[in-house]
């Protein structure tokens, strides 16, 4: 009897330990926004425009983020790899927006922190996860084999690809989408307008490392901050201006 | 009819509800293993709406393969595992009264290697089977580079290529290949696959199609014919669009004189695929359209139409950089853009090809592009002009001119990335122009208000053939260490000018005290022969240090060798004489080296930048009469400065800017005010160069703030700038007392200086309705001339108010409106009783109307008063445009337009300055009313113009 308590501590010990290892680190992501395809989604646009902007640019139409998620089984963070933004040869340097976002999914709450249409917001409410249709594809992201979902954002009606890994059973994701049985690698954004690949998947303890800066800007809720996406896309379009200018896509 | 059915759906889901009452909550458990029986850890576990596969619950079995998913509401699900080596395992599950639903022992399918390898790889199931179409995903099946279509179709299971290249699939032979769906060079099915590049093809699918004859009959013979689609993939898409227009007005009578008809003809073409562009633009019109619009010029050089890193001279980063090598030859070695109204009446034509090939590691564009020019000018102008003893003079001066220019444009720039760390960029921008113009001028000079006291006339021809040319290399190396980086460049600069010029002028000084010098006639030939050559090189080194520092050095050779040889020939009435004082022959040295080095920070948007650098000017010349002259005069001079250069610019939160800078920029004189040559083209006002003539320099000092809410759309901008000359280059006067001959010849002046700030302010009055912006700026300026020797200081104060108010309540109606107000205030310091104030006011409003059946009507006016009121001059300009047009078509790719220019017939050119030491208004006859029916045809679709500028 002693003995099989402690093969069962033994094997505990083991499996938390693997699980630990496999549950708890961060992911790098390259998040690429190809902002002629953002542009030619834009209906007050004619075709002649459109075209136009993808001739002229088609060189130049990605625009890298390097971002990171940091996630244990039960929190996650998602912000900037780097705190500043800068050129890839370091030359030249600007200040990232601030954007944090943190998920809590035992006790189902959000903390965000965005600026965005000229003030930074925090939003502090209930975490909601997205309804996901689960598809029989595969692929391998970043070392580790993936299952396709699929989702459409409500507010900006953006259909949403996720590629999660079977063999990390975390429900975080990178950007807002997350309640997956895995964690989310690849995010694919209304067919390849942003895109947000992992690169590397580092598994080490960063619970310590997952914790709040000192909340600084206006308070909304989840719905206000909806009502006020929904509410500046309908006045850019209106107005004729491209609303992912001021705001996240 | 929708709120019934909401109301029917929630009746129905509230029943459901109801009947399912009684039901608790289930557990869902069971056990995964393997055909072998050996437990499958940790493998998914969900559970799916059968409707639409999304997610309901989803768990997870643990290391024995047993898994529970618990508090599942009773229902119908579909039940999935997922385990990787697996197959997916899929059944319907409907829960029954138990609150345990145990699955059971459930057993997984393990995939072979060699098809999860394909499987995971490629993200896509090699083949699916829909109905009697089989869909093979071509990137399933791995062909080499260059293969085609053949190639990949004998990989394909099911499918056979024989020998002859004809196609069998499923046993049957494949009687017509499709591309995209749509049939590819006629019917052999052999060329499309014998043709097409695998790499471009997503898809093959095969199916059974109808025959031609069923299809074109409607009977359905019950044949069928194994038919072959290939769907290319979107980036191997072909495309091609283009548009034209096509307009002309009736021939009209204005002031007496007969205006021609106005015609407007205008088309481009462009065809690209995934790495090529290739477009071919021309156009042709009467209506003083001279150049392209900003749209047409990208439509035409398209992926090539920015570079961002071309500039071979390097220097301090960020404002500065260049120095500025007088741009003399008027004009430069790009196509023009900006297809702005032209002055007088012009005949334009133009014309090119460019084509692109992009990819990401080679990049080549060539262009070639023609356009000419027919002008005809006619212009009045008042001047007073200001003498050193508070006296004065008044020219009153009418000129015609008849040009015309033609130019060709080759353009060639080829990038090559040669590995991750070595880029290479060869750039070329060449022009040949060929131009003569002929240019009649009649000036009256009064020294009061009524009796001339000089009379010129003046009839030149010239024919000129100018070739320019500019070639430069550049080659940028990254070093492995993040930030170091190396650049180098070369550039040889070309010009050569060949230029004839017959000079016709009679001069008669009716005040002159001898009657010897009443007359003056100057009969003579002027020919220009010159060359330029300027070689370039430049070396710049940055090493990143400390984490947020770089260090950069740079040094840049400039070597500029003129020759001119300018030959005069006094015409008489049997033979030419050579004019010896007016002849000239020299060659020029201009040697320039420049080193310089800074230190920039660069963190979190805080960027600065400290350096100073030192340089070296060498003039080396020699002129004479001819160059087979004995003696030569020699000009040797050497000047050295050191320059600083400080930048600061500041990303702030929430969309705020704080920038300011102090740099020196340095100004080389142009050839034309280096040549030592006496230009008497105009008889009474005779240009002449100076050769020791030294580099400006200009002090600048300038800072601002802006800030953008995109919340709101509110703007600011803020800037206050300051120039400070040293050895300002100035043309200085002097005026013959007797015959009121101005000669100018330019020279170094230290201590002028200009001060400048903008204010600019915009809001919405009622969002996305209304917006109203306001700015101002103000100029005030000290510019020092010498006159007869005499120092003058003219004092400027410019003044600018701007409103603007869009308005934009509806889709079919938008109105925009602006007003200018400017006030330019001139101080002489020669002659204080000629102080001017000169007023330019400018309003400006235009409607756009969209009325039902795509019919739309735009309308335009434009007022603008000139007013002096020392001179008496008060000029007022009312512009009223007005066009309606209608889109024709279900696809709206035609357009039918009527327009009317300048209704009232009121356009006329004016313009009133107030210069270093004169004050001037001008006006020029120019294009007036005309009437003009259009047609467009445009490929892509045309769209009304209701709103101005900000799309994107």
């Amino acid at each position: 009897m002693k003995l099989f308590i402690k093969l069962l501590c033994l094997c505990l010990i083991i499996n938390v330990s693997a699980l630990a290892q496999k549950t708890e680190g961060i992911v790098s992501y390259d998040r690429k926004s190809y902002w002629t395809k953002i542009i030619a989604r834009l209906t007050f646009l004619s075709q002649e425009q459109k075209d136009r902007a993808a001739q002229t640019w088609k060189n130049e139409d990605e625009d890298k983020e390097k971002m990171k998620l940091l996630f244990t089984p039960t929190e996650s963070v998602y912000t900037y790899l780097n705190d500043q933004g800068q050129t890839e040869d370091g030359n030249y340097s600007w200040r990232n927006r601030d954007l944090l976002l943190y998920r809590n999914y035992d006790k189902e709450r959000k903390t965000e922190i965005e600026e965005m249409l000229g003030k930074t917001y925090i939003v502090d409410d209930s975490l909601r996860t997205p309804t996901w249709r689960i598809l029989d594809q595969i692929k391998e992201v970043a070392g580790h084999i993936c299952m396709k979902a699929e989702t459409e954002d409500p507010i900006k009606k953006h259909k949403v690809t996720a590629w999660f890994a079977q063999d990390i059973p975390v429900s975080a994701g990178p950007e807002r989408y997350s309640g997956l049985p895995g964690l989310i690698l690849e995010l694919d954004i209304n067919g390849g307008d942003v895109i947000i690949e992992a690169t590397k998947v580092e598994f080490k303890p960063v619970a310590a490392e997952i914790k709040l800066p000192k909340l600084k800007g206006k308070k909304i809720t989840s719905a206000d901050y909806d009502k006020m996406i929904q509410q500046h896309i309908a006045e850019s379009i209106t107005a004729h201006r491209n609303p992912y200018w001021a705001i996240r896509y | 009819m929708k709120n019934f059915f909401c109301i029917v759906l929630l009746w129905t889901i509230a029943t459901l509800t109801w009947a399912q009452t009684p039901a608790t909550r289930v557990t869902v458990q069971g056990r995964v293993v393997d055909t072998a029986s050996a437990p499958i850890p940790f493998s998914t576990v969900f559970l799916l709406n059968p409707k639409d596969s999304s997610m309901v619950s989803f768990g997870r079995a643990n290391d024995n393969g047993a898994f529970t998913i618990r508090n599942v509401k009773q229902g119908t699900y579909l039940f999935k595992i997922s385990s990787v080596g697996f197959f997916d395992h899929n059944q319907q599950l409907k829960t029954s009264d138990k609150t345990v639903e145990d699955l059971g022992t459930i057993k997984l399918k393990p995939i072979t290697k060699e098809l999860i390898e394909v499987v995971v790889k490629t993200a896509k199931a090699p083949l699916t089977i829909r109905g009697d179409t089989v869909e093979y995903n071509a990137s399933s099946f791995k062909v080499p580079p260059g293969s085609t279509v053949e190639d990949l179709l004998r990989k394909l299971p099911g499918v056979q290529v024989d020998q002859d290249g004809s196609i069998r699939a499923q046993g049957q032979e494949v009687k017509k290949v499709l591309v995209d769906g749509k049939a590819f060079f006629g019917n052999d099915p052999k060329m499309a696959t014998k043709n097409l590049q695998a790499q471009a093809i997503t898809k093959v699918q095969v199916f059974n199609d109808k025959t031609e004859q069923a299809k074109l009959t409607g009977v359905e013979d019950g044949k069928k014919e194994k038919t072959l689609n290939l769907e290319l993939k979107e980036e191997y898409k072909k495309g091609g669009f283009g548009k034209v227009t096509a307009g002309a007005g009736p021939a009209s009578r204005v002031d007496g004189s007969d205006i021609p008809m106005r015609t407007e003809i205008k088309g481009n073409y462009n065809k690209f695929d995934a790495k090529q562009q290739f477009s071919i633009i021309g156009l042709g019109n009467n209506t003083n359209q001279t150049g392209l619009s900003w749209d047409d010029y990208q439509d035409f050089r398209g992926s090539n139409s920015f570079n961002w890193n071309d500039n071979a001279d390097f220097g301090f980063s960020g404002s500065n950089r260049f120095i500025y090598f007088g741009n003399d030859d008027d004009e430069t070695l790009g196509i023009p853009i900006g297809g702005s109204q032209g002055r007088g009446f012009t005949n334009n034509a133009a014309g090119g090809l460019n084509y692109n090939y992009d990819t990401k590691k080679t990049k080549l564009s060539t262009s070639y592009y023609y356009s000419q020019t027919q002008l005809s000018l006619n212009s009045q102008r008042n001047r007073r002009t200001l003498l050193e003893n508070g006296g004065q003079f008044r020219t009153e001066e009418v000129t015609n001119q008849f040009n015309f220019s033609g130019n060709h444009r080759v353009s060639l720039r080829f990038e090559k990335q040669l590995d991750s760390t070595n880029t290479l960029v060869v750039l070329n921008n060449s022009r040949l122009n060929n131009g003569n113009a002929n240019l009649f001028t009649r000036q009256d000079l009064y020294r009061n208000s009524v009796d001339i006291s000089t009379r010129n006339t003046t009839n030149t021809g010239n024919t000129l053939q100018q070739f320019g040319s500019a070639t430069s290399l550049i080659y940028r190396h990254k070093f492995k260490k993040k930030g170091r980086s190396f650049a180098a460049s070369g550039t040889y600069q070309i010009n050569t000018n060949d230029a004839d010029r017959l000079l016709n002028a009679r001069n008669e000084f009716l005040q002159a005290t001898s009657a010897n010098d009443v007359l003056r006639i100057i009969n003579q030939e002027q020919g220009t022969v010159s060359q330029r050559s300027q070689y370039k090189a430049s070396l710049l080194f940055v090493e990143p240090f400390a984490k947020k520092y770089f260090w950069e050095t740079f040094y840049n050779f400039n070597l500029r060798y003129d020759e001119v040889d300018y030959d005069v020939f006094n015409v008489g009435d049997a033979s030419r004489t050579r004019n010896d004082s007016l002849s000239r022959y020299y060659k020029n040295n201009y040697l320039f080296n420049r080193i310089g080095s800074s230190v920039r920070y660069s963190f979190k948007g805080m960027n600065i930048s400290a350096g100073v650098a030192g340089q070296q000017f060498t003039l080396d010349g020699r002129f004479a009469a001819d160059q087979t002259a004995a003696t030569f005069n020699r000009i040797n001079r050497s000047f050295t400065n050191v320059v600083p250069n400080i930048s600061l610019n500041y990303d702030m939160k929430n969309n705020r800017y704080l920038f300011a800078g102090y740099d020196v920029g340095v100004q080389m004189p142009s050839s034309r005010d280096l040549q030592p040559i006496i230009d008497n083209s105009n008889p009474l006002y005779v240009r002449e160069g100076n050769p020791d003539l030294l580099p400006q320099l200009g002090h600048n000092l300038n800072g601002g703030f802006s800030y953008f809410n995109p919340g709101s759309f509110t703007n600011l901008f803020f800037n206050l700038y300051g120039t400070y000359y040293v050895n300002q280059i100035v043309y200085s006067q002097t005026i013959d007392p007797q015959t009121l001959i101005t000669t100018t010849r330019p020279e170094n002046i230290s201590g002028g200086r200009n001060l400048g700030s903008y204010i600019g302010f915009g809001f919405p009055l009622k969002k996305t309705k209304a917006t109203l912006n306001l700015n101002t700026n103000f100029n005030f300026g000290r510019n020092l001339t010498r006159i007869n020797d005499v120092l003058n200081e003219t004092n400027n104060r410019n003044y600018n108010f701007r409103t603007r108010l869009e308005l934009t309540p509806k889709d079919w109606l938008t109105f925009y409106a602006n007003a200018d107000w400017g006030i330019i205030n001139t101080r002489y310091s020669l002659n204080t009783s000629q102080n001017q104030r000169i007023y330019n006011t400018n309003y400006n409003g235009d409607l756009n109307l969209k009325f039902p059946g795509d019919f739309y009507l735009n309308t335009s006016m434009n007022y603008r008063i000139f007013k002096n009121e020392r001179l008496g001059f008060n000029q007022q300009v009312p512009i009223w445009n007005a066009s309606a047009y209608k889109i024709l078509g279900k696809a709206k790719k035609a357009e039918i337009r009527l327009t009317a220019f300048d209704l009232l017939n009121r356009n006329v050119i004016v313009s009133q300055y107030a210069g270093q030491n004169y004050v001037q208004d001008e006006r020029t006859r120019t294009l007036a009313r005309y009437f003009m029916l259009s047609f467009t045809y445009n490929m892509r679709g045309v769209q009304a113009k209701m709103r101005k500028n900000g799309y994107f």
